[in-house]
This record gives structure tokens, C-alpha cells and sequence, in this order.
């Protein structure tokens, strides 16, 4: 599977159970990249998709459920032990520092590669990096 | 007495004593993570427990915080830049929970210390025009110090309590500390930055309330008491309450005067005392009138006091040598 994941400087995705930050550009380039493939993350994740917009499959579950050509945005699940499942994992760094008390837990690069690396300016970032390290 | 529904203060009941530490846990399910389960908006959870509004004709923008931290009452500084207290939960009332911006800066007290400020920010009130000089404010216990240990050199920086990019405050000397490098970056500068990008992205508030904590009459803060709770959302995007440690890794300070040292070495004694001591003696500590207005203090029996307006004066019990440090001048015709 393919899995997004967004990070601060220091490797942070979360603070006190919330998302360290958001941006609607980082959602918009996401889209780009699942294309037609199906897109899962949990509830939690909801806010950050407008009514209107296309809408990913919400369960709370969805790293458990979801097959190998499905895509996973993941703001608050342990990803260590679906490591082995990950075929392709997209990085969007924030390039600032947020308060953080929960880190990504799989080492980077660590058994994948750094495939390619795109800045994309944010909405209410100035630039964020987009990643993609692939097995 | 502030109002409070019953969900709220059961909530801060349960939680007051609670602290959680700022240390990095590697990302586990939400129930790992100890002291703020309860708050969780996805994850094993779904009891995020916002505070509960108020009748819209209660509102009134928020004060100081009811209960500050005592810095006794925290562990000390480990290693981590800061600490969640009271669960992470800010302690806004439900009547507090306003969406029209404002800021509010305390005046110093009779020491030249900064009080709490408190704001809520909307995007009307960030910066739009890149920061200016703020040297010329000296706050209280100031010192230019350098060591190489520090990055930049510089130990003391003029930390903003509600930062640049979320007022657009400059020279505010209501809203300027001396703190250290350490806690300018690593205690406040994230927190900042968190609440910024929120605000930016969503069109939100945020309420946002900074109080200095200092002990007894020192004149550098021993940390600060950082409160912030997105409105619109009900503090689903930005919630958080923790306590930040003026300290620097490596160096001793003297939170009286600002005086510092490397670990280990002795620190210098307090400016102007001959002995080398770093207390005040009995004969030291005295009566004065202070005029707030002039930055001048008197012996009560001064004939300028009958003059002072009576908003302009304070009385102060201490020394001399605190209030010269805190900015004040002594008077030209009594001569304390």
C-alpha cells in the first residue's frame, strides 16, 4: 500500500492528540497523487476534508483494512507494524518546528529509498517538501 | 467567581494535579499516551471534551489566569524545554470563549515586570509587515551576556510573550521578558508557530494567554505559563497548556538579578554588592514611594509625594538596589 504522512522538522506528526499542523495545498497534492486508487484514513481525519471535495474512506481501522494498491493518509496510527505492507510512503515536511509528543516510529529511510523530492508551496506554509521513498 | 458547568470543573478537578512530560513518546495508540487520554479527537477515543460554551450574552474577553502554576509544584527541569500541565487543558471559562479579536498587555508592576497578556488572535491581528527593532526595551533583570555554549552567543534574549507573528507586536515592553535563548526557541517559538499556522489556514481564533511566573520580587521569570484553545473548533485543532523553563542548558542564573554562570562556576554577586552576597540585608530592605508615572522612587516622607497623583503611586517595601535594577531613579530632592 501507499502510505502519506506529514511531518515538523524533528520527525513530529502530533501534540496533545492533535495534528500538528495543516494545509490545504498538502491535501490537494495528495489527491494528485492517489489519482483513481481509493484514499483511507481515520475519522479523526475528517475536518481536513471539505464538504464538496472528493471523500476518502473514513474507518478507524483502515491500515488493518486496506489492500495493497490503496492509499492510507495516516495523522494518528502506529505505523510499525504495517511497515512490511508499505510499498511506497510520501513524506510532506512542514520545514518548521511544532511542539510534538508523538513521532513517526518507522525509521527513515531505512529500508526504502528517497525516490524523489518536490517542493510545493502551502497554503499556510510557505514551502512544504513532498518526499517519496519507495522499497 | 467565574462560571463553570459542572463537566468543566469536574474535568479540572480530575485533572489540576496532572502533569504530563514533554518528552518524546515514538507514535503509539493515543491510549499509550498518559494523563490526556480523554482528549483525544480520533484514536482509541472519542470523548474530546471541549469547553463548553456560554450564553452569547456572557461572553466577556478572558483575564488573568484564576490559578497559575507554582513552580514548586513542578518537577524540574530535565531535559525538556517545557511540561503539559493540568492535563493540557487551558483554563479558559465558557464565558471567555469570545471570536472578536483582541490583545491585552499588563502593566508592570512596581519592579518593571511584565504581567500576564492574554489575546485572541485572529488573522486581523498578525504582522503584516516584517518585525522592527525591539532593542531599546530593557526588561526587567536584563543583561548582555554571551557564551559560547549558547546558540548565538547571546544567554538572554527579549522573548516576546505572545509572539511576533501572532500580534505583530514590537517594542511592546508590556509584552517583552528577559529569557533565555532556550526558552525563546525550544519553550516558545514552536507553540508560536503551532498556533500561527492554524490560524492562517482555517480563518479561526485562538484564544492565547502567556503568564510570566516569577518567585518572590526576582526580576527574571523562572518560566512561562502558555494557555491556547482554538474557539470555532471547540480546541479540536489547537488545545494545549504547558509550562516552559527559562533555562539554559549548560549555565546557572540567578533568577533575582539575571547574574549567570557556566555549570559549576560560582555566580557572580549581585551587582554593586561589595560583600559578594547575593541576599539583602535587614537594613537594606526599606520603605519607598514609587511614582509609576516618573519611573522615581522616594522615602515616604519625601515632599514630592504629597504632589504624586494618587494613580501614579505605589508603594514598595524592598531595596534600593531592586528598584534601580527594575529602572527606577531615585529622586534628586530626597535622595533615597
Amino acid at each position: 500500500m501507499t502510505v502519506f504522512v506529514c511531518l515538523d522538522d524533528r520527525g513530529g506528526m502530533l501534540f496533545n492528540h492533535r495534528r500538528q499542523s495543516r494545509d490545504r495545498e498538502q491535501i490537494a497534492d495528495m489527491w494528485r497523487e492517489v489519482g483513481t486508487r481509493r484514499l483511507l484514513c481515520a475519522p479523526y481525519s475528517q475536518t481536513l476534508f471539505a464538504e464538496g471535495m472528493r471523500q476518502p474512506i473514513f474507518d478507524e481501522d483502515f491500515l488493518s483494512h486496506a489492500e495493497a494498491e490503496d492509499c492510507c493518509f495516516v495523522e494518528n496510527k502506529l505505523l510499525s507494524s504495517y511497515v512490511s505492507s508499505i510499498d511506497t510512503l510520501y513524506v510532506y515536511k512542514w520545514n518548521r518546528t511544532y511542539p510534538r509528543d508523538t513521532i513517526l516510529d518507522i525509521p527513515l529511510p531505512g529500508d526504502f529509498r528517497l525516490t524523489e523530492m518536490v517542493e510545493l508551496a502551502g497554503y499556510s506554509h510557505e514551502m512544504i517538501t513532498r518526499e517519496r521513498y519507495e522499497r | 467567581m467565574k462560571r463553570r458547568t459542572t463537566i468543566w470543573l469536574s474535568l479540572l478537578l480530575v485533572l489540576c494535579m496532572l502533569f504530563t512530560t514533554g518528552c518524546i513518546e515514538e507514535l503509539g495508540p493515543f491510549g499509550d499516551l498518559p494523563g490526556t487520554e480523554d482528549q483525544t479527537p480520533g484514536g482509541n477515543h472519542d470523548n474530546h471534551t471541549p469547553i463548553p460554551p456560554a450564553d452569547p450574552s456572557e461572553l466577556r474577553n478572558p483575564g488573568a489566569n484564576p490559578n497559575p502554576v507554582d513552580p514548586a509544584d513542578l518537577p524540574a527541569y530535565s531535559g525538556d524545554a517545557y511540561v503539559a500541565v493540568r492535563g493540557n487543558m487551558p483554563d479558559f471559562a465558557s464565558n471567555e470563549l469570545v471570536t472578536t479579536s483582541f490583545e491585552y498587555y499588563s502593566p508592570l508592576d512596581a519592579l518593571g515586570r511584565c504581567g500576564y497578556t492574554v489575546a485572541c488572535i485572529g488573522r486581523d491581528l498578525m504582522p503584516t509587515e516584517d518585525r522592527g527593532s525591539i532593542g531599546s526595551v530593557k526588561p526587567s533583570g536584563w543583561q548582555t551576556v554571551k557564551y559560547d555554549i549558547v546558540d548565538g552567543k547571546y544567554l538572554y534574549n527579549r522573548c516576546h510573550l505572545i509572539g511576533f507573528q501572532l500580534t505583530g507586536e514590537n517594542a511592546n515592553r508590556e509584552n517583552l521578558i528577559t529569557g533565555t535563548r532556550y526558552l525563546n526557541i525550544d519553550g516558545m517559538l514552536d507553540f508560536e508557530n503551532m498556533v500561527a499556522d492554524y490560524i492562517k489556514e482555517t480563518g479561526n481564533h485562538v484564544l492565547y494567554r502567556v503568564t510570566p511566573i516569577f518567585v518572590g520580587n526576582e526580576l527574571v521569570a523562572r518560566g512561562v505559563e502558555i494557555e491556547a484553545y482554538s474557539v470555532e473548533d471547540g480546541g479540536e485543532g489547537i488545545c494545549f497548556h504547558v509550562y516552559s523553563y527559562n533555562v539554559q542548558p549548560g549555565i546557572v542564573i540567578d533568577y533575582a538579578n539575571g547574574n549567570s554562570a557556566l555549570s559549576g562556576e560560582e555566580l557572580p554577586p549581585v551587582n554593586g554588592d561589595e560583600e559578594g552576597g547575593t541576599g539583602d540585608s535587614e537594613e537594606d530592605v526599606r520603605d519607598y514611594v514609587l511614582n509609576t508615572n516618573t519611573e522615581k522612587f522616594h522615602y515616604p516622607t519625601c515632599s514630592s509625594v504629597a504632589d504624586m497623583s494618587a494613580e501614579n503611586r505605589e508603594d514598595y517595601t524592598g531595596t534600593r538596589e531592586a528598584l534601580i535594577e527594575a529602572g527606577y531613579d531615585p529622586c534628586g530632592r530626597c535622595k533615597p
